[in-house]
Order: C-alpha cells, then structure tokens, then sequence
C-alpha cells in the first residue's frame, strides 16, 4: 500500500545525474568582473595603514570607505565587519574586495596591497581567551554568551554523593567540504542590486545585505541557486560575501562574481565549534545517577556569528535521551582568534551527543554494569521533565528502537565476544534532536508564511523560502502537497526561491523545515483541496501557528520546553582494531530512527547514510589543527574526507510515531544523523583496545599515544 | 601561444585555437558548453571533474589540452544519449543515489567507466572503480546499489 | 606564459631537451597542481609533453629484466602480468583510478616525493634508472638517483628513459602502505619487504621503507645481517634487527601525521613480517 513514505524519485534526480542542472558557475549573466577577497595575514592587530597600488584601468579596490550604510553584518549580532575597520580579529579577515577582469591581474594587485599591522598577542586557546590574554576581545569576559539551566537540586545531591566520577570530552574542528564551493553573483538590474547564490538562507542575505547598502527590504533581490551542498556552511557564511558583493555591485553599478577556489574555502569559510565538555556525576550507593552537573565550552573563533544559539543547543541536549534528577548545565562560547566558528549539522548536538554518551558508556564501565542497561535506567519517556523544566510530550519509543538495533546488529553476541582480545567493539549511541528553532524562537523570531497558488491548469505552485541543498526539500514539499491535494506530484511546482516572489517562511536550519514549513504546506494544501475549483486560480495563503500544548518558553531565564517535539536515534558501529598501526577499520552500521513519519523513506534513508558518514568523518578522519592561527590542513588532500572504501555498508530502520501537529505526523531529520555516529565509534574503539578516550577525531596517532 | 588543438567530443569531431597549457576542465565548461563537467577542487582530489578519455576515466582538472590530441573524450552530454546513460540516469533516481547533485555527474562518468569493463561488477569492485570519486552527502552506499542495479538492467 | 611542446619522435624529445630548459611532463597529475596558477597552471618555465610517444611506453620483458617505459601509466603497470607483484600492489595503491590512469612511473619516480608509493619496490627490487639524452644513456641504481626531497641525479637534458626491474624470484613478499584514509590517500609509511629463503635459508633479503625519510630508507648492512641466517636463527635477533632501523628511520611531523606514530609503525610492521616469515620452528 503505498502511503506518504513509499519513497518516490526525486524530482531533480535525472536533471542532475544527466547534468542538466545549472549551478551557480554554470550560470550565464552575460558581462561580469571577478571579485576576490583582500584577507588578514594576521589573527589578531590593528591596521596601522593600507598601501594601495596604482590600478589599471577597470580594476577596483572596494574597501570600509565603500560601504554606504552600515560597516556590519547583521546576523544574530552585528559584531563581523564587512571589511576590516581597525582592528583583524583571524587569519582570513576580510579587508578589501579586489574587483576587474582578468584573475591573473586581480592576483597580482592583491600581492601589492600593503597593509602595515600592529601586532596584538593573540588568544588561539579556550584558556588563553578566559585569561583575557592581550586584553578582552569581547565584552568583559570574552564570552559569547554564557547560559546556565538548573533542574531539580543538584547542589544538594553532589554533597550527598556516595561517588562523584568526572571527565572531560573534546571535539575538533569540521569543516563542511560541500562538494560546490561558496559562490555568488551580484548583478544592477532595475536599479538595484540583485544576488544569485549557493544558498541555505536568502532571506538571511537580504537581511544582512540592506542594512551595509542603506536600502529597505526590497531594495536588493537575492535570488537561490541549486546547492551543491551546505550543511550548515552556508547558512551565514554567504553573508560575508555577499555584503562585500553588494558593496561593490553598487558603487560600480556592474555584474560581478565571487567564486572561491576549494583551498580558499577549506581555509577561510567558518566550521563547527570544538568543543570542551566536562561532566561531573553524583552516583549513589547503589551507583545510581543522582545528579550531573555539565560544564561546556565551546570556540567560537574570531566572530560571533551563531555562537550563542549552537551554545544553547549544546546545553539544552547536555544530558542527551536521559531524564536525570537534578541537572546543572552550564554553556560558554568564547571568543578566539581562530577562523570563525558557526552553523554545521547538528549545531551543538553533536558535540553533547559525544560528551554524554561517552560519559554515560564510561559511567556504565565503572559501575559494572552493560553501557545499554545501563543507559535504559535513564531513557526518558513521555512526561519526562527536561533540564529547562519542560516537558517530553510525545512517546519516546527508545526501547523499541534499541531492540530492532540490537537485532539488525546482532549486538548481544558481539558485546559479549568482541573486546581487546580479539580487536574487534561494538559501540551504541542514542541520542535526540530538538526540532526546529528553540523556545518561541519560531513565532517571535521567525513566524513563517507561505502560500500555495492553485493555476487555471490546476497544477499547483509553492512559495517556500526553504531551499533545496540536496536533503530533497524540493521532492517532499512537493509529496505534501500532492498528497494532501490527492494530484499527481507531477502537478506540484515547486517555486525558487526569490525574495521577490516566495514569502519568508525562514531559514532552512535547524531541522525546522518538515517539521514547520512542510506542516504549512500541508495545511494550505487542505484547505486549497476544500476550496478546489477546477480551472479557476486560487491563492492560499498560511501562517506559523504555535503548538498549543507546550510548556511556555522563558527565553530569559532558559526555561520551558525548548523544543516542541524531538526525533530519536540509535546508531550502532562496529569496528576492527589494526595493533600493527592502530588503524580502525569500520566494519558494519546499523541506523533506527524515529522521526515521527518519514515523508519519503529513500529521502530520509540518504539523510542517515550521509549524515552517519559526515559524523564517522568527524570522529576519526577530519583532522583539522591550527597552528598560530593558521589552519594546517589546507588542501581536499590533507584535510580528508571518507571515500566510498573507508566507510561499511549501513542497513536502517524506522520506528514510526506520528506527530500530531506536523505534515503526515513527520518531524526533522537533516541533522539528527550527525549526532549519534561519532560516540557509537568510540565506544567501539574503546572496546576493541581496552582502553579509554576522551576526544575525537581518534586518529590512529592519538590512539596509539594512549597506548603507551 | 595558441595552437590547433584536433579531439573528439562525445563522438563528433572538435577543433580548437587555444593555449595548450589550459586544463581540459576548462576548455570543457567555458568554451564548449559542458557544464555537467564540475570543478569541485582543481587538484584531483575529488572526481567532480571525471571525463572519459579514450574509455578511461582521468580528472579533467589536471590535464592540459595540448596531451589531448586525437584522443576521445565523453562527458555526461553525450553518455546520457546512450542506452547504457540512461540506464544509470534511471538507477540513480530509483536508488536515491542523487542528493544534491554536485557529485552526481562525475558518479555517472565512473559508472559508465565501470560498465564499460565488467558486466556484473561486484560492490566491491564499484566501491574501488569510484574511490577516486568524493560524495559528501549519501555516504556512498546508494550510489554503489545504483551502479549494481544499473549493471543488472543492462544483461538482459 | 609558458610554451609547450608536443616533440613527434623521442629523438626530437631529445633534441628539445638539450636545447631548451624544459619541465618534462607526463600525466601531469603531481605538475599541474604543483605548478596551479590563478586561471589555469602556472609553470615557472617552458613544458614537453612525452606522454604519447610510443617509444617511452612500453612495458616488456628483456631476458631476466622487466623494461618499464617511463611514460607507462600507473593503470598500465597495474594491470600487467609480467610486473612484480610488490610493485603492482603499491601502485595499485596509489591516489585513485582516475589519477591512475593518467600518472605514470615515471612522473611518480622524477617528482621524488618522499612519500612516492611507487619508489620503495622498486629499491627493493633493485630497480635501475635509465636516463637518456642526446650525449647517451646512464644508468643508475636507486641510491646513486634520488638524492633527496624533489631532487634527483637527472640533469637537465636528461630524461628518465625506462625502469630496468630485474625479475628475481622471490618466495615471501610485503607490501603494506598506511595511508590518511583507505583510498585516494597520502602515505604516512609504508614497508616493501621482499625474501628468498631455500632449504630453510635468507638467500635473500631486502626491506625499503616509505616516506619516513628525505629518501627511502634501504640499509643492506642491516639486511647483509640476516642474509645466510637461517630461518630459525632469526627470531633471536629481531629485536636487535628492530633496534638497527629504528636509528635509521627519521621521519617528521607534518600535517598528515607524526614522527612518533610513522617509526612505530614502521618498527611493528617490520616485526610483524620478521615475526611471520621468519621465526617458525621449520
């Protein structure tokens, strides 16, 4: 019986395969200049003064003296210039935008510029950034933000601890590598400025582009480009280049494209927070959890950016699947002078993900008792009180989905005959995703429209400005809609997204776009279906309704239900311990979801596939270190991604469990299928060589220092 | 310097006035309209830029032109008008090998390659024939069943 | 802007290269990204392409030796009967199909990296390097033609002719490289091992490491010290054979991995194949 989930093709599967599809370098704008970035040599100084060369003629320097209105970037905060005022803050900021031609000669005048710099000792460290080294670069603390929550007494349950166990988990760096670099095209028509762009947010763009121009909302255009994958990567990013484009596309009133080579973008562009989670548990005498108190730091580089909101993601999911007694969480982002950190998949969850599931595997080795039973004392279910004091409204089906891992995997035997004497571990992670933007951030914040557009032909358009970037938004809109309007899907059009044409229904992060806009789609289409009249035209227009039983959220005091409904995980990794050279071979993947209903089962399928290697990635190949503020693994060739032989053949599974108030009962998937494949790694490694860990990536380098 | 430059494209003859130095990648994209032909590193890293060349499959990225003489050369423009093209094109889209589609091409390239010389390629076989080839979205193991199933359709 | 230069013949190669300062390019697949520029490669002087000429290609047999011709792409290495296995395997090894079918031996051999996968078998092998210019031909034996990092003896008018690999029979043979990841991947180290034993004696021995040194690490005084041994006499000195190569392993630390973790490994990979070949009771 094919219902909702009977997977479908995917509408632009052909086009892309046979190379139809135009990418934003593939695009024709007719005349146009390159624009390449001037950049900081320094992470931290002051600009004494900028030395210009003469021009050819047709060639430009944009610079801060350029900017018409306002020299920021508007995101959460506004702290990251467009270009460099007085002060560089990391390697890479940008200064000016170099404007003509020809590359080779933009090249050369960008080795002419001079700049002089007045060299400020700078913080590459958490620690050094706390210790306010060279003096504070941020606020008073060099803290982006610093939230605490509170649940229950945990003062009280530490001081009457039979045991207290601490450990402290690390995590690296991670950059996107979207297999389409950054790029962007601005063009003057109709007496403006008009972007096409690798985008996850143009609605963001305009947001950050009007005020650097000095123009109200419809004074730019920005216009989605099919995306060659983003990640996260380019959620804000494209800000950063966009604003500079602008800035130049006005003052010469010409075409212009800022395109970034891979090596230009692997160093530049912003990467996932490292992250510093120690965690502290109060066990009674029985070894029972009384009490956790976490403690998170987390780098947010060089600039703001969305710094505080991945911190409340990395303290809001502190304690994972598990409802403990009495939780304190408290989150920092500080400031650095590293690349800046900011959106990538799973935006703080991954990062909580590894330090509980690994504290609680480390929990269950002291106590003796199995990590899994141990861990199903703690699942939360129903009811379950989180640590802001809101609720878990919907069945947490763990238990289920633990049995099904366990039997696709074949988990009981393993545990039992893997461990050091034979190299080989199993490893179980659980973990959920909160979906869609936190608190009432989707009301206050955001508050998304869309509309559906019934044509004389009765085919019927969408007006999202949630775009596809390759986790087949543009086939599940259209599925939506097509069943709630019982038309063929070959019917739906699924409309660019224009800031000209399609509403703000939000960004597409977050795991909000099923779970929100997809619930609007199929909304509208409802009531489109009611008021269907064969050949006339009809115009439904939605808004985003709060969730009515929800525990409301104080966004002051962090407290109430963060997020109106999760998606659940079990990944389950099976390895293979080399001793010759402490390799890890990853040998089998076992993946069972719950989210809610899954719109399309191939969609969400690939989502877990894709999003279970970019985590296995994370934990033990992507290496990516910074040395004085200067990242070393600069090229595809040193910064290392998996390759079709370095990961196993993954089988997966679902649990359904329909959410009342979303599109088909479904919830998000984009980013929860990050969080859980890094622990479950480690927990396989620790087994297969009897020994313990603490942070990823688990190079064979690390591991074999452990060893000693 | 610019030089007379004699290859064939997807089967029809082409010839050229450009600088021999300039990489087959180029010359692809900007003057012969083969945008399926994607840059996703410049340094061969990454197989975006796969071709044919005389029914082997190289890194478009990395090769000057000027070696390209006489040779064959077939890109996704003219793969997809075969029977086996659209074979895989099919397999692709009923496998869920096509997220978001930047690597895709390349895949097409290599499957073709692979296709080319065995007719019933094991997964282990294709996972070799496409190491050279980087996704960063499905994880690899669709795109392997779309290959394998490409391969089936293709023995009747 | 640099001129290129497609010689007819090798003949005419030859003259090219006695005339010109010329850059000789093969595949190309370590050159062009050596030499990327801002809108396409940027050479630092004039190029010559070889790559089709018939004459640098071959792969045959010549008596007891195996002719490589230096333009012989790495797939068609790989894929020829008559190539010794421990160099097959390490070229097979090598970045990716598509960059197989393009590099060749040797572009591999004058790039001189000291990760180069393909060298160490052929020190093993006892490999000779065939140079050829207008003035004659030299050959040299791999000590006496790489001289360091990108460096080797081949002069300007030179270029590398063929590989001259001879075909011993070996009866235990190792080649293990550990790379970054499990394909398309630089080498952190590797071991290429290869033995004869007969009625339980080392007839012969020889053991190359990679990319643990600013050259590969070959030392026929440490393996003169096994040669004649018998089998069983081995396992007593192991841990002094282990001990001579840790003093000459010198590798570094750089952005794909550390000193420390590249001797180790080389230190148990070279046990590992002492250990397995080497110290049963026969």
């Amino acid at each position: 019986m094919n219902t909702i989930s009977t997977p479908v093709r995917r509408l632009d599967a052909v086009e892309k395969t046979a190379g139809f599809t135009k990418y934003i370098a593939d695009m024709d704008f007719g005349d146009f200049l390159y624009g390449k970035l001037f950049r900081s040599t320094r992470a931290r100084a002051r600009i004494c003064t900028v030395k210009k060369p003469s021009l050819p003629d047709g060639y430009y320097i944009i610079d801060k003296n350029d900017v018409p209105g306002e020299n920021a970037i508007h995101m959460i905060n506004s702290d990251w210039p467009v270009f460099a005022d007085e002060f560089v803050r990391f390697i890479g900021d940008s200064i000016a935008l170099v404007v003509g031609p020809d590359k080779k000669i933009i090249s050369k005048i960008l080795s002419e510029i001079e700049v002089e710099y007045e060299d400020i000792p700078a913080v590459y460290t958490i620690d050094d950034s706390l210790a306010l080294k060279g003096g504070v670069l941020h606020g008073k603390d060099n803290c982006y933000g610093d939230y605490t929550t509170v649940k229950g007494d945990p003062e009280s349950a530490f001081s009457e601890a039979a045991q207290i166990y601490e450990n402290t988990y690390e995590t690296g760096l991670q950059e996107h590598i979207y297999m389409e670099t950054q790029g962007v095209v601005g063009l003057w028509q109709d007496g403006k400025v008009n972007i096409h762009g690798s985008l996850q947010c143009p609605f963001y763009v305009r947001h950050s582009v009007t005020p650097v121009l000095g123009v109200e909302e419809d004074g730019v255009r920005i216009i989605q480009a099919p995306t060659g994958g983003a990640f996260g990567g380019k959620e804000h990013y494209p800000d950063i280049l966009t604003t500079a484009l602008a800035v130049a596309v006005n003052k010469l009133k010409k075409n212009i494209k800022i395109f970034y080579e891979r090596e230009e973008d692997i160093v530049n562009t912003v990467k996932r927070h490292p992250s510093r989670i120690k965690i502290r548990t109060a066990l009674d005498i029985d070894g029972n959890i009384t009490a956790m108190d976490v403690d998170s730091i987390i780098d947010g580089g060089a600039y703001e950016s969305c710094s505080c909101i991945v911190l409340q993601r990395v303290v809001f999911h502190a304690t994972g699947v598990y409802d403990i007694p009495n939780v304190k969480c408290r989150g920092r982002a500080v400031v650095t002078n590293n690349v800046p950190s900011d959106a990538f998949r799973g935006f703080g969850a991954p990062q909580a993900s590894f330090a509980i599931e690994s504290h609680m595997n480390h929990l269950a080795e002291k106590t003796g008792v199995g990590s899994l039973d141990f861990k199903a004392r703690y699942f939360q279910k129903k009811g379950s009180v989180t640590n802001t004091n809101g609720e878990i409204h919907e069945e947490v089906k763990l238990k289920e989905m633990v049995a099904k891992a366990k039997a696709m995997s074949d988990y009981d035997r393993k545990v039992k005959e893997y461990g050091k004497s034979s190299s080989k571990g199993i490893g179980f992670s659980l973990f959920n995703h909160g979906g869609a933007f936190t608190g009432n951030g989707e009301k206050e914040i955001i508050n998304a429209r869309i509309k559906v557009r019934k044509l004389k032909d009765n085919r019927v358009e969408i007006y999202v400005s949630n775009v596809e970037m390759g986790q087949g938004l543009l086939t599940t809109f259209s599925k939506i809609a097509a069943h709630t309007l019982e038309i063929p899907i070959e019917n739906i059009i699924f409309m660019q997204q224009d800031t000209e044409l399609v509403p703000d229904s939000g960004p597409t992060v977050a795991s909000r776009s099923i779970l929100i806009v997809g619930t609007l789609v199929g909304k509208a289409s409802a009531k489109l279906k009611k008021q269907w009249v064969d050949g006339e035209e009809i115009t439904v227009w939605q808004e985003y309704e709060a969730p009515k039983d929800v525990i409301p959220w104080n966004q002051e005091t962090l407290q109430g239900d963060a997020y109106p409904a999760y998606s659940w995980g079990v990944n389950v990794v099976e390895v293979e311990f080399d001793k010759i050279t402490c390799e890890i071979k990853i040998i089998g993947a076992w993946n069972v979801y719950d989210v809610g209903v899954p719109i399309d089962r191939l969609v969400v399928e690939g989502q877990i596939e894709g999003g279970l290697v970019q985590g296995l990635g994370w934990a033990y190949l992507e290496k990516m270190e910074i040395r004085e503020g200067r990242i070393q693994q600069r090229t595809m060739a040193d910064y290392v991604i998996p390759t079709s032989l370095d990961v196993p053949v993954m089988e997966n599974d679902f649990v359904l469990n329909p959410y009342e108030e979303s599109a088909f009962g479904a919830k998000g998937a984009g980013e929860i299928v990050h969080n859980g494949g890094a622990p479950a790694f480690l927990e396989a490694v620790q087994m297969s060589t009897g020994t313990q860990f603490n942070s990823i990536p688990l190079t064979p380098e690390k591991i074999m220092e452990s060893l000693k | 310097m610019k030089q007379k430059i004699n290859f064939t494209l997807n089967g029809k003859s082409v010839s050229v006035e450009t600088d021999p130095l300039k990489r087959l990648i180029d010359l692809l994209r900007d003057d012969l309209s083969m945008i399926s032909v994607k840059e996703g590193c410049g340094e061969g890293e990454c197989g975006a830029c796969s071709v044919l060349l005389n029914n082997e499959i190289v890194n478009s990225c990395l090769i000057p032109v000027g070696t390209i003489i006489g040779a064959s050369i077939e890109t996704v423009e003219g793969i997809r008008e075969s029977e086996s093209g659209k074979r895989i094109i099919d397999a692709f889209a009923v496998e869920g090998a096509v997220q978001c589609g930047y690597c895709t091409p390349g895949m097409m390239v290599g499957a073709e390659w692979i296709l080319r010389k065995y007719d019933k390629p094991t997964p282990d076989e294709i996972r070799v024939a496409l190491s050279g080839n980087l996704c960063r979205c499905t994880g690899y193991d669709m795109i392997i069943n779309a290959v394998e199933t490409a391969a089936k359709r293709g023995l009747k | 802007m640099s001129v290129s230069y497609r010689p007819e013949s090798l003949d005419e190669l030859l003259s090219l290269m006695s005339e010109k300062d010329l850059i000789p390019f093969a595949g190309g697949t370590d050159l062009m990204v050596q030499n990327a520029g801002v809108d396409g490669p940027d050479f630092s002087k004039d190029v010559v392409f070889l790559a089709h000429l018939k004459e640098l290609k071959e792969i045959k047999r010549e008596g007891n030796n195996l002719i490589i011709g230096s333009a012989a792409t790495l797939s068609d290495i790989e894929n020829h009967d008559d190539v010794p296995e421990l160099l097959k395997k390490a070229v097979s090894e090598i970045a990716a199909p598509a960059l197989r079918n393009r590099g060749t031996m040797g572009g591999n051999i004058c790039n001189a990296s000291p990760a180069g996968d393909s060298i160490p078998p052929l020190y093993v092998l006892d490999a000779s390097f065939r140079l050829l210019s207008c003035k004659g031909e030299r050959v040299l034996k791999a000590e006496g033609f790489f001289k360091g990092p990108g460096k080797t003896d081949r002069q300007k008018d030179e270029i590398l002719k063929d590989v001259i690999v001879p075909l011993k029979e070996w009866n235990i043979r190792k080649y293990r490289k550990v790379g970054t990841r499990a394909a398309n991947a630089l080498t952190k180290c590797s071991i290429t091992a290869a033995a004869k034993t007969k009625n339980g004696i080392i007839d012969d021995l020889s053991i190359a490491f990679g990319a643990v040194g600013p050259v590969i690490i070959r030392d026929k005084n440490i393996e003169n010290k096994l040669i004649g041994l018998s089998v069983h006499d081995v396992k007593g000195k192991i841990d002094s054979i282990i001990s001579d190569y840790s003093t000459v392993i010198v590798p570094i630390d750089d952005q794909r991995s550390t000193a420390v973790y590249r001797k180790k490994v080389c230190l148990n990979l070279l046990r590992e194949f002492l250990k397995e070949h080497f110290s049963r009771e026969m």
